[in-house]
């Protein structure tokens, strides 16, 4: 069994037969560790079956306090996300003015492959540095996986975006800002955006 | 012939690198392992976790509680809110300060709040006041509409919980 080897020992290993036959009369002793390694097993299955290696790991959400509050913000400091109900993405900056100007009505971005880069580029524009509001605006039956998505994406592009900002100087050397200062708010779709959304395929 | 028959018995497998191994296993499982919470097991529902980019951060073990908003096994509808909270000695002081609710569907650590966003609202308030250190998390099903999660952190942001968290699970294919 188990637990041998050679104990006794010192001086030359023999070899041959006649040697074989000495050793095994030295090591007299021997551990069964069957019982052992049966229970080790035993308890080994069980853990390894219950044991969940997925942690569940967290977003972090800050919002702003009212929801409802009518803040006066200039209009060229919003950075408009819009979520239809399917899961499609379209996006505007500014105000959406539909009726008059085509120009600033909401384009269509592919969430997973430039949504990240948009938002980067958005509030990294010169003017509205450190001052840019995302508004993310959501169908009522739009998924909730494809929400945390989203914030997901905003959440990756965030570490670029608060490095540059952050290690901007002024003339005389000191930090442009002084800290990053993110401006979020989720909202629901208005009725005017839910029908142009309707309109786009 | 004698001697053929010594060769077999002599036939040993040195076990000792195996159970080495397995301890070293089993230790690590036993050390890892994170058995379910009471309110967990009382859970009739399964939570399908939206994924998100790998984050170092964990959900609290303590202060925390659980808005839950699953899909309902029966009917596939997203029907109710469930809330859970964490310090077992802070679910007495909430209970007592609710005196409308039914004592016994809360013992499980799990309470169902169906779509009423008033008592969901009442036990956010009254956690809060119990308990101010409290973090809230919200735990929604991938496939949810996203309204009930709007409406939960509507009710959050009403009592003034700004900052919270959605539970997330990793994203597998990234």
């Amino acid at each position: 069994m188990a637990g041998g080897g050679t104990l006794g020992g010192g001086g030359k290993a023999k070899r041959g037969k006649h040697s074989k036959r000495k050793k095994k009369k030295r090591v007299g002793f021997v551990l069964d560790m069957t019982p052992l390694v049966d229970i080790t097993f035993l308890l080994l299955t069980f853990f390894m079956f219950t044991t969940t290696m997925m942690q569940p790991q967290v977003m972090e959400m800050k919002l702003p306090p009212e929801l409802y509050e009518e803040t006066q913000v200039d209009a060229s400091k919003l950075f408009t996300l819009l979520l239809r109900g399917d899961g499609e993405l379209f996006w505007y900056k500014g105000k959406m003015e539909l009726k008059q100007e085509p120009l600033n009505a909401p384009v269509k971005v592919s969430l997973d492959t430039n949504l990240r880069k948009l938002a980067e580029e958005e509030n990294l524009q010169p003017k509205v540095r450190n001052q840019l509001i995302t508004v993310l605006r959501i169908e009522d039956d739009a998924q909730f996986d494809k929400v945390v998505g989203i914030l997901d994406y905003l959440n990756q592009a965030e570490i670029k975006i608060s490095e540059v900002i952050l290690s901007e100087k002024n003339a005389d050397g000191t930090a442009k800002f002084p800290k990053r200062d993110r401006r979020f708010t989720i909202a629901p779709l208005e009725e005017d955006e839910k029908e142009y959304l309707r309109s786009q395929k | 012939m004698p001697k053929v028959k010594k060769k077999r018995m002599s036939f040993v497998i040195d076990m000792t690198p195996l159970v080495d191994i397995t301890f070293l296993l089993l230790t690590f499982l036993m050390f890892t392992a994170q058995f379910k919470s009471e309110s967990e097991s009382a859970q009739t529902f399964t939570i399908e976790r939206p994924g998100a980019a790998a984050d170092t951060t964990k959900l609290p073990d303590k202060d925390l509680a659980v808005i839950k908003i699953a899909i309902a096994k029966e009917n596939k509808l997203d029907t109710s809110y469930y809330f859970t909270i964490a310090n077992s000695k802070d679910k007495d002081a909430i209970l007592s300060k609710l005196p409308d609710v039914d004592p016994e569907r809360f013992k499980a650590g799990i309470i169902k709040c169906d779509r009423d966003s008033i008592l969901l609202s009442n036990f956010v308030r009254a956690t809060l006041s119990v308990n101010p250190k409290t973090r809230f998390a919200i735990e929604a099903d991938k496939s949810v509409r996203f309204k009930l999660a709007f409406d939960a952190m509507n009710i959050l942001r009403k009592n003034k919980a700004l900052t919270f968290n959605f539970v997330t699970e990793k994203k597998k294919n990234n």
